[in-house]
Order: structure tokens, then C-alpha cells, then sequence
């Protein structure tokens, strides 16, 4: 049971990492390799907020997703002038900063140590201490994620963004304010992503830099790519599928050793194969065009 | 001390180099952003180990026949995954991913076989000499003498040989090439043997020199696409200036402060050069039209 509750806190947290970077990736078609920085940089946030400030974990979070979104202008504001591989090499140029300061700079977040004995939240007294609590936790800023998502992409400013990804000269050409509506939806996308970074510091209660690495931010773009982007359900397919999948490779009985490489294999040939045959992912909608 | 500064820069910038020439022949053809370039780097030296260590033959047989395969690995890689999306005329997006998922399909299999741990070539401590107040292992001195000696022959090869000028030809404008006759296909296939052969060269120099292990490819793609893009891109000979600027700047950081924060100063470095010069230091201008 443990096991299960300790599988759906994952798909939880994945799941608002994959609805967000949907946003970028799916809805406005920036291509960016940069989600697990922001994911990183929530979790450190609000780390050292509750550590170092003894905020609560609610009130720090509260305070993390405006820090992050302003960060977040750092990589949309350069993006605006880069176009194709250019600006995913300005985002992996971001995320490999990122994962540099967060283990270089020592005396703020002890580099490759890492930090322990991380609080789990408490809210009015309770502490979601035991799984189920903290599954229903983790569920509950899901639903409202994935409400808010929900709205985004069915709003008016969903469709733009789409509007953006089919054609940004027409759009242009339609009066819409292109650069301004890039940013805005890059500030979304990665303001939610540091929700689940906050989420997971508070699960593991243990994080270290290696959890925000360049392959970390390839496994959540590979999420949305495999269930596919540009709607609503894609990426919780691909959050399901992609996160199941080590766990249906453990009970085919492969040795520890070599499952995560196999792993890693399945997806990295999954990309190649949809991208031939179906480029819009299992059931999305944007096909890269 | 400045002179053993200045003789490390120059070697780390002509292993740069030569990687960052391979990557540039073929992003500036074919506009690919070849990822698993990376993968063929890694590939490379675990045959060149394979082949070195394990079957122990001579070195020079295996790296002869570490760089034909690496070559050939390259011509399947264009051959099965990126000629069919180019008949499709895939966009950028599609490229790319395909090579991302290549990459890491391919690094997965090697550290399958080989484990995850660091490798080394050369047992023992390695040759050193002494140049006036510079020392220099035996290996750094081959690898900055074989950058001397490709080099030239690189350039010779793109500006007076056919085949190289049809090679510049169709990175200059591949649609009007192929009205002139040229036959895109083998040329690209060429190009991705040529490419290839060159990473698995760089490779094996830098396994000699510091060991291997699975995930070394994805650093050193990475720094071959920034010398790329600094030197500017549509230039085939502009990678090394962007190459030799980041080893001899890596070299300062590992003298004056730590070498640390090599990486995050590289790619400040690039969105630097991304956002002020996108067209690199020895790039022209061009209109948004004609790239």
C-alpha cells in the first residue's frame, strides 16, 4: 500500500511538472530543456526559506512561486529574440547555470551534500506526516493545478498561445502582443513548475542538486513529447506511462543494476520511433510543424 | 606559469576544435542539431577501448577501426532516422528530439555493457616532457600536433578539393544545389561520415588522455555547439576561433579561480554571444530571410 501511495505522490508531482511545461512546450511551442531548473529552484527556495527563515512550508511556497517567476523572466526575455535551436541552446545553457550555482555555491545551499532533515508541511497544526496525508496534500494542489490548466487552455489566452505556435506572424499580423504573451505564458509554466519542486523537497524531505540535472529537465520534456502535447490529456498520460514504467520493470524481475539504464533506453527509443510515426506523442495534439 | 596556462588553453582548445569542426560540417549543412554527435563521441571511445583493451590489438589497427566504425555509425544514424524525416521535410523540433532520444538511447546501451564507472586506456602514469618551463604529457603534444596537421588538410579539402566545394555549396543554399545536379543524399552521407570520424577521433585522443565514462558525450557536444556558434554559424572554419576562446578561457578559470564554474562561465558565455552576436565572431549580418 505504501508502495502505491509512494507511486501516485510521484505522478502527482509529475503531473504538475508535465501540465506546466504543456503550456510552454505544447501551447506557445517554445522547445525548452529548462523545466527541471525551475523545479530545482522552487525546491531550494522554499528549502531555505523553512530552514533558514523557520517559515511555514505554505507560507514559503506562497513566497517561492513570485521568486520564481521572476527568474523565470531571465530565460523568456533572451528567448524572445532566439528562434529554433537556438533558443533550446539558450535553455540548456539556463538549466546548466542553474545546476552549477545550486552545486557550486557552497555556503547557500551546500552544494553536492545537499540538504537534509527537510520538514514535512503543516498546516494549522497538522502535520502531513504519513503517506496518505501527504498524498492527499500532493493531490490537492494537482486538482487545483490541473483546474487552473483546465481554464488556461480553454481561455482566450489559450488559444492565442496556440495562435503563436501555428503561425506567430499572423498572429502578430492579428494585433496580438506576441512577446508579451510568450513571457507571460513561460512565467505560468514555470511559476507552477516550483509548486511541485516545493512538493518533493517536503516528500523526500532530503534534496541535492543532482535531483535538477540537464537529463532531469530531458525526462519531463520527454513526459510531455511521449503522451504527447498541445491538450489536456497528453501530458497525464505521459506522466502515467512515463512514470509507471520503471516500476513495470521491476516486477519483470530486471536486476536494480540495469534497470535504470534499460529504462532510459525505452524512452530514449519511444522519442525516436513517435517522432518518425507520430509526432503529436500518444494522445496529443501538437505535432512539431 | 603563464606559459603552462597558455600551452593547456591552446591543447584543450584544439581537442575543442576538433569536435567543434565535425559538429560544424554538419550543422552547417544539413541545419541539424546533431545531438547524438555526442553519442558518437561516447561510442567511439568505448570501441577504440574494446578494441585497445579487451582484444588487445595494436593501437593504431584500433583506433583505425574505432574511427571507421564511428564513421559508419554516423551514415546509419542519417541514414535510418534523419534522411526519412528529411524527406518528410520535419521541422527543427522533430530533428531535434529524434536526436536527443537518439543520444540517449545509445548512452544507455553503452553503460548497459559497460557500466556506468569511469574507464581509463593508459595504464600507469603517461610520458611527460619538459619545454623550457612547460610540461606536457605525451599525449598533449599529439593532440595538439594532430590539430596542426588536420587542420590545414580540412581546409584544403573544402576550398580546393570538388567534393568540398560541392560540401560548401550545399550548406550554402541546398535547395538551388540540388538544381545544379548535386546528389544531396550522398553528400550528406558524406558529410555525416566525415563528422563522425572526426569526434571519434577527438574521442579516443580524450580517452587516452583522461578516460571515459557513458555520459562524457553530452559536455563535450555541448561545448562543440557553443565554439560553433560563437566562431559563427555557415563558416566551416569559424568553430576553432570559438574553441581556441574557450580553452584558453577554461584554462584561466582553472588558474586565477576554480574550475568550478567552467561550465556555468561557458554557457554565460553563449547566451552572451545568443543575445549580442548571434551571428558569432567571424559571422556577417544577414537578414531574417536568408537563414
Amino acid at each position: 500500500m505504501n508502495y502505491i501511495l509512494h507511486i501516485l505522490i510521484m505522478i502527482n508531482i509529475y503531473l504538475i511538472l508535465s501540465l506546466s511545461l504543456n503550456l510552454i512546450v505544447g501551447y506557445t511551442g517554445l522547445l525548452s530543456i529548462a523545466h527541471a531548473a525551475f523545479y530545482g529552484i522552487g525546491a531550494y527556495i522554499t528549502t531555505l526559506l523553512m530552514m533558514n527563515m523557520g517559515l511555514n512550508f505554505f507560507i514559503a511556497l506562497f513566497i517561492t512561486i513570485p521568486v520564481v517567476m521572476l527568474v523565470s523572466l531571465l530565460v523568456s526575455f533572451p528567448s524572445l529574440r532566439l528562434k529554433g535551436d537556438y533558443f533550446v541552446l539558450a535553455t540548456i545553457a539556463f538549466q546548466v547555470i542553474v545546476f552549477s550555482i545550486l552545486y557550486n555555491w557552497i555556503s547557500l545551499t551546500r552544494g553536492p551534500y545537499g540538504i537534509p532533515g527537510i520538514n514535512r508541511p503543516v498546516l494549522l497544526g497538522f502535520k502531513f506526516d504519513s503517506l496518505p496525508s501527504y498524498f492527499f496534500l500532493s493531490l490537492f494542489f494537482v486538482i487545483i493545478v490541473g483546474l487552473l490548466f483546465k481554464l488556461l487552455y480553454k481561455s482566450p489566452f489559450g488559444r492565442v498561445l496556440k495562435a503563436i505556435r501555428e503561425d506567430e506572424i499572423s498572429a502578430k499580423a492579428m494585433g496580438k502582443n506576441v512577446d508579451s504573451l510568450k513571457i507571460w505564458s513561460c512565467l505560468i509554466g514555470c511559476g507552477i513548475a516550483s509548486i511541485s519542486g516545493a512538493l518533493y523537497a517536503g516528500y523526500v524531505t532530503y534534496i541535492d542538486p543532482t535531483s535538477f540535472t540537464l537529463m532531469e529537465s530531458v525526462f519531463i520534456l520527454s513526459i510531455v513529447l511521449v503522451g504527447g502535447s498541445g491538450n489536456f490529456r497528453g501530458p497525464i498520460i505521459g506522466t502515467i506511462f512515463m512514470v509507471i514504467l520503471p516500476e513495470i520493470l521491476r516486477f519483470l524481475g530486471l536486476p536494480d543494476s540495469i534497470a535504470p539504464n534499460v529504462r532510459q533506453m525505452i524512452y530514449g527509443a519511444l522519442l525516436i520511433i513517435l517522432m518518425k510515426y507520430r509526432p503529436q506523442g500518444l494522445a496529443g495534439e501538437y505535432r512539431f510543424e | 606559469m603563464i606559459w603552462q596556462f597558455l600551452a593547456n588553453g591552446l591543447i584543450r582548445g584544439s581537442m575543442y576544435a576538433l569536435m567543434a569542426l565535425g559538429f560544424g560540417l554538419i550543422y552547417n549543412t544539413t541545419r541539424i542539431f546533431h545531438i547524438a554527435h555526442g553519442a558518437v563521441y561516447t561510442v567511439a571511445a568505448y570501441l577504440f577501448y574494446t578494441c585497445a583493451i579487451l582484444l588487445k590489438l595494436n593501437v593504431f589497427v584500433s583506433l583505425f577501426l574505432a574511427l571507421f566504425c564511428s564513421g559508419i555509425l554516423g551514415v546509419i544514424i542519417e541514414f535510418s532516422i534523419y534522411h526519412p524525416l528529411y524527406k518528410r521535410k520535419a521541422s527543427i523540433g522533430i530533428y531535434l528530439i529524434s536526436s536527443l532520444g537518439l543520444y540517449i538511447f545509445l548512452i544507455n546501451t553503452i553503460a548497459l555493457f559497460y557500466g556506468n564507472e569511469t574507464k581509463t586506456l593508459s595504464p600507469g602514469i603517461e610520458k611527460t616532457y619538459h619545454i623550457g618551463s612547460i610540461i606536457l604529457t605525451r599525449i598533449q603534444i599529439f593532440e595538439l600536433i594532430s590539430f596542426i596537421i588536420i587542420f590545414p588538410i580540412f581546409l584544403f579539402f573544402l576550398k580546393r578539393i570538388k567534393l568540398g566545394k560541392i560540401i560548401r555549396a550545399l550548406a550554402d543554399n541546398p535547395e538551388l544545389s540540388t538544381v545544379v545536379g548535386i546528389n544531396v543524399k550522398k553528400i550528406r552521407i558524406i558529410i555525416f561520415f566525415l563528422g563522425s570520424i572526426l569526434a571519434g577521433f577527438t574521442s579516443c585522443l580524450g580517452a587516452l588522455d583522461v578516460g571515459m565514462d557513458p555520459h562524457m558525450g553530452m559536455n563535450v557536444l555541448l561545448i562543440a555547439a557553443v565554439a560553433v556558434i560563437m566562431g559563427g554559424v555557415g563558416i566551416f572554419e569559424s568553430p576553432v576561433v570559438g574553441a581556441f576562446i574557450l580553452g584558453l578561457l577554461q584554462n584561466l578559470l582553472i588558474w586565477k579561480v576554480s574550475s568550478r564554474w567552467e561550465s556555468m562561465v561557458t554557457f554565460m558565455l553563449l547566451i552572451c554571444f545568443l543575445v549580442f552576436r548571434p551571428q558569432g565572431i567571424l559571422g556577417k549580418k544577414r537578414r531574417l530571410e536568408e537563414t
